[in-house]
């Protein structure tokens, strides 16, 4: 009997594939394809302290084997994130974990130490890692001290499992992997997107309304891929992979490399039955190979 | 909410570029009301990667099918148009809220640019059969990129046309078709509008002395098509409030005064 189950340190989680945050709303879109409650978690869009507004249009557009955005973390902010959204997630009985992303070191420990006293949350991820936006995101994820100084003080804050999502527009990730293990993270995400961008050569301008914007889709695929081999040689923590993940076997790439779970995220947006899709598939996989848990192929590509 | 497979039934090229793409789908054709659009998957695999939203011009609930009209922009597109009768078509869909006619009115405008006739022509059929009478202001830039329309149309509707270079109808653009037609006395009492962006932005900036009751379908770039992404914002205003809206969920049909330009 295969057992889907994965064990992140402090968060249990029914299977190992999470919808990413930002590309899945608060779930309600996709709660008219599948029933919520068969994703491993669900991470809801990045929260704010107050409502963001998020970038002029355009905001996104297709590239080869993907696409680039730059939504800039529209949400309507914690309080009616908590007062209308939440509840209906409840409802849906999926496993919810929230990115929260602050503009200062204070708005991520009030962010964290608000959701940790509400009913629900199984795990904070923060964001640390957003090219979209002005200020924070991205700012407090690509230095080593800023990261362990930030992770140390949400930290204190909360008692929930602590996810820290890393950006691939780094030099070397594996030191701010380090920096986020030593201020206290539980998990690691990675990777969020990378800076990219498209002129309009008709219009000779930029082609999104924000000039530059975060590319995602198949095409990040081997860079995701490589941003968990090497992080995973550099920490103990478990880490949740993700990049470009559409198939069984693109999945497996990243639990080869070192990831104990993996997030899809632009793929549900060609096709919204593609977790479960990617669910079911798994679950062939090891029956197939004989697979007991994924924790018998996770690292594997390290001890070849 | 639905997703179903499409089987293509006929691919008609209708003017040079223009193509209108005829699927069955029963359940497709008796729920689309107009102003609803398709999101399709032309392919499987990453060229094209994401899908593409097409407006409905028209259903026949009888016989099953659902069609879109089409321009060729870009890759996905022109594969699209080499498509042959019997694939299939994975389709999110209808998609979005539809044009909202009014009751009471007798006299409906129909104002359209280029390929933005698409879903005018669903349209025009609801309104002749509410027993409206229906006039359609149709341009382009020039006569060789204007689709003969009057066999996808019910007869009763009068139409207008309009060419920038003047190579047939009114010389000059759509807008001023119909503000001709305004001041020979011409009396809308609904108007829908869809088209190229300036076109309908500078119909809604004249709307602002005319206050007719002003629909438009508005088109952005667009990625999952069911309001998760947010990718399809378009600035709004409600009240005093202003912030953006996604055109995929609550588009891609709005009211004039409800857009921001």
């Amino acid at each position: 009997m295969q057992n889907m189950q994965v064990e992140l340190g402090p968060l249990k989680l029914k299977n190992p594939v999470l919808a990413a945050s930002g590309t899945f709303g608060f779930g309600e879109e996709f709660s008219s394809f599948f029933d919520l409650h068969e994703l491993g978690a669900l991470v809801v869009n990045g929260i704010t302290l107050k409502p963001k507004q998020g970038n002029p249009p355009p905001r996104v557009v297709e590239t080869p084997a993907g696409m680039l955005n730059a939504i800039g973390l529209q949400n309507p902010g914690l309080d009616v994130f908590l007062a209308d959204e939440l509840p209906r997630l409840k409802n849906c009985r999926a496993a919810i974990i929230v990115n929260i992303a602050g503009e200062t070191e204070d708005d991520y420990v009030i962010l964290a130490r608000e959701l940790s006293t509400t009913e629900g949350i199984c795990a904070i991820e923060l964001n640390l890692s957003c090219p979209n936006v002005k200020k924070g995101g991205i700012l407090f994820g690509t230095a080593a001290h800023t990261i362990d100084k930030l992770v140390t003080k949400v930290r204190k804050a909360s008692n929930l499992p602590l996810i820290v999502k890393l950006s691939p527009n780094v030099t070397d990730i594996a030191e701010l992997a380090r920096a986020a293990e030593n201020g206290g993270a539980d998990i690691l995400s990675l990777i969020n997107t990378l800076r990219g961008m498209v002129i309009d050569t008709a219009g000779r301008r930029p082609f999104l309304g924000n000039i530059t914007g975060g590319l995602s889709g198949p095409a990040v695929r081997p860079v995701a891929v490589r941003a968990v081999y090497e992080v995973y040689r550099a920490v103990s923590i478990p880490i949740i992979g993700m990049g470009g993940i559409v198939n069984v076997q693109d999945a497996l790439q990243f639990f080869m490399a070192g990831a104990q779970a993996v997030a899809v995220g632009t793929a549900s947006f060609v096709d919204p039955f593609a977790i479960p899709r990617l669910i079911a598939g798994l679950h062939s996989y090891l029956e197939s190979q004989n697979i007991v848990g994924i924790n018998e192929i996770v690292g594997a590509a390290h001890s070849f | 909410m639905m997703f179903f497979k499409g089987q293509v039934k006929k691919i008609t090229e209708l003017t040079f570029n223009q193509y209108c793409l005829l699927l069955e789908n029963l359940q497709a054709a008796k729920k689309a009301v107009p102003g609803q659009f398709l999101h399709i998957r032309i392919r499987e695999g990453l060229a094209p990667f994401l899908r593409r939203p097409f407006s409905i011009a028209g259903t026949s609930p009888r016989e099953g099918t659902v069609s879109v009209i089409f321009r060729i922009v870009g890759e996905g597109t022109a594969m699209l148009s080499h498509l042959q009768p019997g694939e299939n078509l994975d389709c999110l869909g209808p998609l979005g809220s539809g044009f909202e006619t009014i009751d009471k009115a007798a006299c409906s405008v129909l104002i359209a640019g280029g390929i933005g006739a698409a879903p005018l022509l669903f349209l025009a059929r609801k309104l002749t059969d509410e027993k409206k009478k229906v006039f359609l202001f149709y341009g382009a830039s020039t006569a060789s990129e204007l689709i003969p329309l009057k066999k996808y149309l019910p007869s009763e509707v009068e139409i207008h046309w309009a060419t920038e270079d003047g190579s047939a109808g009114y010389e000059g653009l759509v807008t001023g078709l119909f503000v001709k037609a305004l001041k020979k006395g011409l009396k809308p009492e609904e108007i829908f509008a869809c088209g190229p962006r300036p076109m309908l932005q500078a119909l809604a900036l004249k709307n602002d002395q005319w206050n007719f009751p002003l629909q438009l379908s508005l088109e952005e770039r667009m990625a999952c098509g069911i309001g998760a992404c947010q990718g399809c914002a378009l600035k709004t205003k409600s009240g005093d409030e202003i912030g953006y809206r996604m055109v995929c969920r609550d588009g891609p049909v709005f009211h004039s005064y409800e857009v921001v330009w």
